[in-house]
């Protein structure tokens, strides 16, 4: 251990630091006047929002500020001696004392080494006196500390093989293997799920504990960082407007800034759906109605022959109405993009139905399915990977018009219009490319794309997860418009439960593959039937108090792998409620009420008897 | 509800109203090299196609008294009735040169033609399909990459005779893979991509997908290194006519001229250099256009 002392003590001191970009037109300031102080086995939140200067405050920590960047006043004291004066100390620091993780796992591995091996590289580089054994088995300890499961199997593995919330664990093990006195998590939750990020940040709360590291906790998300910091630091155009305890920051919040951003975010709790839905009549025909569709893949894995085969759907079962908005939640890997393959027939299902309005979207022949796909389109989640380059918006939303072959070419210049007028696009754009647009713009265009067909449902893929609070409010008000003009039924796919409390009627939780969930918004956030949901609920941001803890909910454990289900319960390895019925026996969907259902034992049976499809009448 | 529009300038505004493709030509159009490259190209070529219309001197025609004289304002002996000089049979050097130039583009361009379109269909049908689609054309890619070229062309224009067709058919032939394995590589990549499920979520044919959507993306990137084929396929063509097995004389083309002329480059240099000095102006026209449009691609696009 670098600190030998179990009393905390200052391991980085900032005064008055200055950044400027310097360039032959003169100093434009990033960061002005920037003082504080990070003791061993603290956290230290800064949140901000991008272009606030929190990445160069990293960055100048860790010395790797580049040129225009320059610091231009103040000093950076590590263990009592300057870094920004003394280079040749600061060089010595870097990747040892002070360590560095980013927001981007995936571009920070090397994609063609296995995992141990860029651990142990890291490791013998920063201690060359190391031998390779002994590197070895404390990267698998740290492995295991950072509960990667089977650590010593997945030490052999490549980047490719895990996970992103994995990744991310395998980067705070490379920040940590050189026994750092100062981390800097720049941004680290950032690509992750709710959930594995609740994970990760319990984690590196841990981890503190453990290692006595002092952490620079860099986040743009104000309950992220209030969950997960000492103190919190508020960067507003390169200067801290604001540095209080979390608690005292969100009661009491002393500059207009913090006030305005608090006042910004969502809720989960108070206010339940932005505009209360309509109840949709149920005895009309659902428009898409699943029973029990599974769908499996196999893929290669490593170290057998074969193939293994990964369950990733099944047992999904729910009806969406006409009108209705309905939302799907999980986390990641839980299934959700291989759904929404299914439901878009881009993969037919091994086993089960999907009814588009009764027919059977699983068994329609590839013309069918051509025809039917004007009925129900897809708005992807990538803004930028999902519009063609190099063709214009005109030609982009005048593609599917082609493709099905409909109108002349003035009458679909005419269509292309008015739907870039409805989306809010101005008509000048109809020849530019998508290049200059902002990922909200790109999103309503990818919006506009999707109903110029007229569909009746829209599957939303994660559509609003790439954007900031207000471009997301702004599209949701969109869509209300839109469903209010074309009646379109929405269907949500989200991680994202603060976006699905305020938009679906509806909500299906999905785990492992599986909907173990399908109720009402009420309902599902007040009065959860599953045990997963309540542990999902536990885990989302809020600045709220907790309706559930995370300690109550949640047990700590691995969720099983999908190439190797137990027989039982899928949630039983973390259920805080399972007993041995759970091992041996798999929960179907049963009613619990009126229009809510839920997989579990504890569900009273006298309710209802177990009921494997939604009721199509009321 | 606001519209969004993006800020511009008055100019961009302007040239924003025309198609993405006019807006491509018209910046290409305002550089100086593709200017100077299309002059250049256009006098060349028309020269070359319409010179049976300008001249009424024969390539073919010898004139044994008049062999070997130099070109203008070169040794003693020039004469402004043969500004380029003659050969070894007393044949006009600047016809011979203009007709070669002729056959010697249209071998060039056709086999490149052929070259890239079936390497690219090859490779856009495996990199999509992937599977056993890949496997059988990539096998085949390789098998064809197995065989020298000379080799293949001994054998196939030994047994045939040497017309321009089948020297364009076998150098075209010797030419495809190597499109094949770039084009499967590009496609693969751009498969993958976010866009291209939307196009098929949208209900695009595979074929749609295949040609209008991942084709024109994968295309302009290869045209470039195709340009540069072009002059490849004109040097080979010389090497066939080197063993024999080129475009039978009389007929010119660079190829056999600078063949005859190897023989005589100690007194009559101007032979072999004539057909190289254009091969190297026309090539160089080519690629100022292309290198002027690449840019002004670039340009538009912005980088995408």
């Amino acid at each position: 251990m670098a600190l030998g002392t179990k009393a905390s003590q200052t391991v980085l001191s900032v005064r008055n630091l200055s950044v400027a970009a310097v360039d032959a037109a003169g100093a434009r300031p990033i960061l002005s006047d920037i003082s504080f102080d990070i003791e061993s086995r603290r956290v230290l939140g800064v949140i901000g929002e991008s272009g606030s200067g929190k990445t160069v405050l990293a960055r100048s920590i860790v010395s790797w500020l580049t040129a225009p960047l320059k610091v231009t006043a103040g000093e950076i004291m590590f263990h009592g001696r300057d870094i920004v004066t003394d280079q040749a100390y600061a060089r010595t620091l870097a990747g040892r004392e002070i360590a560095y993780i980013g927001g981007n796992p995936a571009g920070a591995l090397d994609p063609t080494m296995t995992v141990g091996a860029q651990l142990v590289e890291k490791l013998s580089a920063v201690r060359p006196d190391i031998s390779t054994r002994d590197a070895r088995d404390k990267a698998i300890r740290l492995l295991e500390a950072v509960r990667i499961p089977s650590a010593d199997r997945r030490f052999h593995e490549y980047p490719f093989q895990y996970s992103g919330g994995m990744m991310q664990r395998v980067m705070i093990v490379d920040a940590l293997i050189s026994d750092p006195a100062l981390l800097i998590a720049d941004n680290i939750t950032q690509p992750l799920d709710v959930t594995i990020a609740a994970q990760i940040l319990k984690l590196m709360r841990e981890l503190n504990e453990e290692f006595s590291t002092a952490i620079l906790f860099i986040c743009s998300s104000l309950p992220v960082a209030c969950d997960a910091s000492d103190d919190v630091m508020v960067l507003h155009d390169g200067r801290v407007v604001e540095h209080q305890k979390p608690e005292a920051l969100v009661a009491a919040p002393q500059h207009s800034y913090t006030k305005g951003l608090i006042a910004e975010l969502p809720t989960l709790w108070q206010d339940g759906p932005a505009s209360e839905p309509q109840s949709p009549t149920r005895d009309q025909q659902a428009i898409i109605s699943v029973r029990s569709a599974a769908k499996a893949y196999y893929v290669h894995s490593r170290g057998q022959a074969g193939m293994s085969r990964v369950q990733a759907v099944r047992n999904v079962d729910f009806d969406v109405f006409p009108g209705d908005n309905f939302g799907i939640v999980g986390e990641s890997g839980c299934g959700k993009s291989s759904l929404m393959r299914l439901l878009t027939g881009l993969e037919r299902p091994d086993s089960g139905t999907i009814l588009f309005k009764g027919e059977n979207v699983g068994e329609a022949s590839p013309r069918r399915l051509r025809e039917l796909r004007r009925k129900f389109q897809l708005v992807l989640q990538d803004p930028y990977g999902s519009l063609p380059p190099q063709s214009s918006i005109g030609n982009i939303l005048e593609e599917p018009l082609k493709i099905h072959r409909i109108g002349s070419r003035s009458e679909r210049r005419d269509r292309a219009r008015s739907v870039m007028a409805e989306v809010g696009l101005s008509d000048t754009l109809y020849e530019h490319l998508p290049t200059n647009l902002s990922a909200g713009q790109r999103q309503r265009l990818n919006v506009a794309r999707a109903i110029i067909l007229e569909p009746q449902l829209l599957i939303m893929d994660e559509t609003l997860s790439a954007l900031d609070q207000t471009e997301q409010g702004k599209l949701l008000t969109l869509f209300e418009r839109l469903q209010a003009q074309h009646g379109f039924t929405y269907i949500f796919i989200s991680h994202d439960l603060t976006m699905v409390r305020r938009v679906c009627s509806r909500i299906a939780v999905m785990y492992l593959g599986e909907t173990v969930e399908v109720a009402p918004n009420d309902r599902l956030f007040f009065d959860p039937g599953h045990p997963y949901t309540r542990a999902l609920l536990s885990a989302a941001p809020t600045l709220e108090a907790r309706r559930y803890r995370p300690e109550e909910c949640l047990l700590e454990g691995e969720p099983p792998s999908p190439i190797d289900l137990p027989p039982g319960c899928a949630f039983a390895s973390r259920c805080p409620n399972v007993f041995d019925r759970c091992h041996r026996e798999n929960p179907t969907l049963r009613a619990r009420g009126n229009s809510a259902l839920a997989s579990c034992f504890l569900i009273d049976e006298h309710e209802s008897g177990p009921i494997p499809q939604e009721s199509h009448n009321a | 509800m606001t519209i969004i529009d993006l800020p511009s300038s008055a100019a961009d505004q302007e040239r924003s109203e025309a198609r993405i493709a006019t807006r491509i030509w018209q910046h290409a159009f305002a550089s100086t090299e593709f200017k100077i490259g299309l002059v250049v190209f256009v006098v060349l070529l028309s020269a070359a196609l319409l010179y049976p219309w300008l001249s009424d001197i024969d390539p073919t025609k010898m004139n044994i008294r008049a062999k070997l004289t130099p070109p203008v304002f070169m040794g003693e002996d020039w004469t402004w009735a043969h500004p380029l000089g003659t050969d070894q049979l007393g044949r006009d050097m600047l016809a011979r040169t203009l007709v070669g130039l002729r056959y010697s583009l249209l071998i060039g361009v056709s086999t490149t033609v052929l070259m890239v379109m079936v390497g690219a269909l090859i490779g856009l049908f495996a990199g999509y399909f992937g599977g056993w689609v890949d496997t059988v054309l990539m096998r085949l890619t390789d098998a064809q990459l197995s065989i020298p070229m000379i080799i293949l062309a001994i054998t196939i224009l030994g047994v045939s005779r040497p017309t321009i067709p089948s020297i364009i058919l076998v150098l075209g032939l010797a030419g495809w893979p190597v499109y094949a394995r770039v084009m499967r590589s590009m496609v693969m990549a751009e498969r993958k991509k976010e866009f291209v499920r939307g196009a098929m979520v949208l209900g695009a044919t595979d074929l749609r997908i295949m040609f209008a959507l991942i084709l024109p993306l994968v295309l302009p990137p290869m045209m470039f290194v195709a340009v540069l084929d072009i002059a490849r396929m004109m040097i080979f063509e010389s090497v066939l006519g080197f063993l024999g097995l080129g475009v039978q004389p009389p007929t010119p083309t660079f190829g056999n001229i600078i063949a005859d002329g190897r023989k005589y480059l100690l007194n009559a240099w101007w032979i072999a250099t004539m057909p190289g000095i254009f091969l190297v102006v026309t090539l160089t026209s080519i690629n100022l256009m292309g290198a002027a449009l690449e840019r002004a691609r670039n340009t538009v696009y912005g980088g995408t």
